[in-house]
């Protein structure tokens, strides 16, 4: 049992539309939103990594999720489309302003490497396109040993018809390899009429291939795992982690006994957590 | 690969024939089982305004109470324990927070405190719970204590594992639904006086429906499929058109066949947070309007549980898949003789 997320929410200049897009988000009854900034860099032209709008100048103030009494929270993410590996850097500083890391690869070789090696949490399988590799089962289970997840964006399939087709065929050859396990599926809503409810979507999964209980899993427990190994990979292994204070003064160091991974949220009594 | 998609969610449905007349029905333990009612709708054909006698007990079901930001472990406070629990009549549920989502609390009149939790404040509560019957993989569990036993007394170990739990490690507040006795009401007082708390009356709706298609019913075996009997009538109950005319292309539901035309009917609902005790009333006293010769003898009443209730019939875990239902519907007719048909969803174990 988890709360509903949507990790994928296009960001656009315009602060209406951002306003207008988090308060569908929150209606429709997710409690945690994503605001994607999408990095495309070219061999041309040198293209700077955006850094993330602080939520506060996107919407004065959060709305109440539907039918609970909590407001949403707003995270933010990275996509970098890497069409080669000198793409995606390891380790830049420019990627520790987001909450969350995706890659989307647009080559086998690309893929083998996202899935077995980058520091990453969500790989994206394209849409709009046909898929030009076939998934292997060997990279596919590399990725989710290490926890990485594949997400599927949906609001392609709904403003046009061909693209409908590209997300269903690549959905259904996903799901074929990885078995219906560490997948979200998540809309890239530029426009609030392009968000779904949370059922809707699991109901989406079952067209996937996806079995009930794993589709509903795809837009809840599976987007918690994402969003905690995010943080594991912010701290060192999820031991340590640094934290800026608001005062100008350098970041203090504050210590965590506790396990690897996915453990830490449980142990300790972090509030956010339990949103 | 697409072997789910055949099949149409599972729910359940299970149908009962009897008379009130007969020693053995059930029907007084099946309603005394669901503790907590949210919506009782009545479909009465031929009548147009309430009976008086009918308006009386709409008028005297209890108000309830809605606290704000309650923390759970005020529901152990040894002098609630002593006035409310242990006289065994206060019922509660938690609001705004759904099942499949949040922790859910219930309390039921029976003294039983039920907690849905997720995998992160089970941990951090660190009390003895089973894994739900229906959320396994996302390891969220079930937590049911009972208050009235002895090792729940105040003071016992149970009791202080419980409480320091609640008020140190998981600080659990919810806004919480409470409904009391009649009578019970002021010595609840001085326990609500410490937070926002608003009383609330249950909301009546009536709506008179002219010239409305309706399925013959009557008491003998030949009535119509339990299926499109419940189809039609929260199709009624919902102000869909069962009309199914060419030009309107929003509704395809129709009344079942054999069908009469009724000149009008009374819909009436209740929502709130209703006590089995108020149901049993409203079902003897439409036992008295049935009692004298109507032009239609049958009256349907419908009363819905709440979806995100984390108990169900009985004290039985309940839980959504796609849809947490948890409803019955009796079909009364003048004979004494009635239909009960008592569904659930997915996430559910059988109706008794």
């Amino acid at each position: 049992m988890s709360v509903f997320m949507d990790l994928n929410v296009s960001f656009s200049a315009e602060r209406s539309r951002m306003t207008k897009l988090i308060e569908a988000a929150a209606h429709l009854g997710f409690s945690t939103v994503a605001i994607n900034y999408v990095f495309e860099p070219m061999a041309k032209k040198k293209l700077e990594i955006p850094m993330p709008t602080p939520v506060k100048e996107l919407i004065d103030q959060l709305p109440v999720v539907q039918g609970r009494s909590r407001p949403i929270r707003v995270l933010n993410r990275l996509t970098v489309v890497m069409s080669d590996s000198s793409h995606f850097r390891p380790n830049a500083t420019e990627y520790r302003g987001f909450d969350l890391l995706a890659v989307q690869p647009t080559t086998e070789k690309l893929f083998h490497a996202a899935c077995m090696l980058y520091d990453v949490d969500i790989i994206c399988i394209s849409v709009t396109e046909k898929l030009p590799f076939f998934f292997k089962r060997a990279p596919v289970n590399g990725a989710m040993d290490r926890g990485v997840v594949f997400e599927v964006s949906y609001s392609a399939a709904i403003r046009d018809s061909t693209r409908r087709r590209y997300t269903i065929a690549n959905a259904v050859s996903l799901m074929e390899s990885c078995k219906g396990k560490n997948v979200i599926l998540s809309s890239a809503a530029e426009k609030p009429l392009e968000l779904r409810g949370p059922y809707d979507i699991t109901n989406l999964g079952l067209l996937f291939g996806l079995s009930e209980g794993d589709a509903k899993e795809a837009v809840s427990s599976t987007c918690r795992s994402v969003v905690l190994h995010a943080e594991s990979r912010k701290s060192a292994s999820g031991i340590i982690y640094t934290m800026k204070t608001c005062s100008e003064s350098s970041s203090q160091q504050e210590a965590l006994a506790a396990d690897l991974g996915e453990a830490p949220a449980a142990k300790r009594a972090k509030p956010h957590l339990t949103q | 690969m697409f072997g789910d998609l055949e099949r149409t969610p599972r729910t359940l449905l299970v149908c009962e024939r009897s008379s009130f007349l007969d020693e053995k029905n059930r029907l007084s333990s099946q309603v005394e089982q669901l503790h907590f009612n949210y919506k009782v709708s009545m479909l009465l054909p031929e009548c147009s305004s309430a009976p008086s006698h009918l308006e009386a007990v709409f008028n005297s079901i209890n108000s309830f109470y809605l606290i704000r930001k309650l923390p759970i472990h005020e529901l152990l406070d040894k002098h609630f324990l002593e006035t409310a629990v242990h006289q065994g009549r206060v019922s509660g549920l938690s609001y705004g927070t759904r099942i499949d989502e949040d922790n859910c609390v219930a309390l039921m009149p029976n003294g039983h405190l039920s907690l849905s939790l997720d995998k992160d404040s089970f941990e951090v509560l660190g009390v003895e719970g089973k894994p739900s019957r229906f959320n396994q993989r996302t390891n969220s569990r079930f937590v049911s204590v009972d208050l009235t036993d002895s090792s729940m007394a105040p003071g016992g170990r149970g009791y202080q594992r419980l409480v320091t739990g609640l008020k140190s490690r998981l600080q659990l507040k919810t806004d919480f639904l409470l409904s009391h006795p009649p009578g019970c009401g002021a010595s609840l007082h001085a326990f609500l006086s410490r937070y926002d708390w608003s009383e609330h009356k249950p909301e009546i709706r009536s709506h008179t429906l002219t010239d409305l298609s309706s399925p013959l019913l009557t008491s003998d075996l030949q009535s119509c499929d339990p299926r499109r009997l419940l189809e039609w009538l929260g199709a009624v109950d919902a102000h869909v058109s069962c009309e199914n005319s060419s030009s309107s292309f929003l509704s395809s539901l129709v009344c079942p066949e054999p069908r009469t035309r009724l000149s009008q009917a009374l819909s009436v609902s209740v929502c709130g947070l209703l006590r089995p005790q108020d149901v049993q009333q409203l079902i003897q006293q439409i036992r008295c309007y049935l009692e004298q010769p109507r032009l239609e003898n049958w009256v349907s009443l419908t009363v819905h549980g709440f979806v995100d209730s984390p108990v169900s019939w009985g004290g039985e875990e309940h839980g959504v898949l796609r849809g947490g239902d948890n409803f019955y519907s009796l079909l009364m007719f003048h004979d004494h003789t009635y239909q009960l048909h008592l569904a659930t969803g997915a996430h559910d174990t059988c109706p008794p």
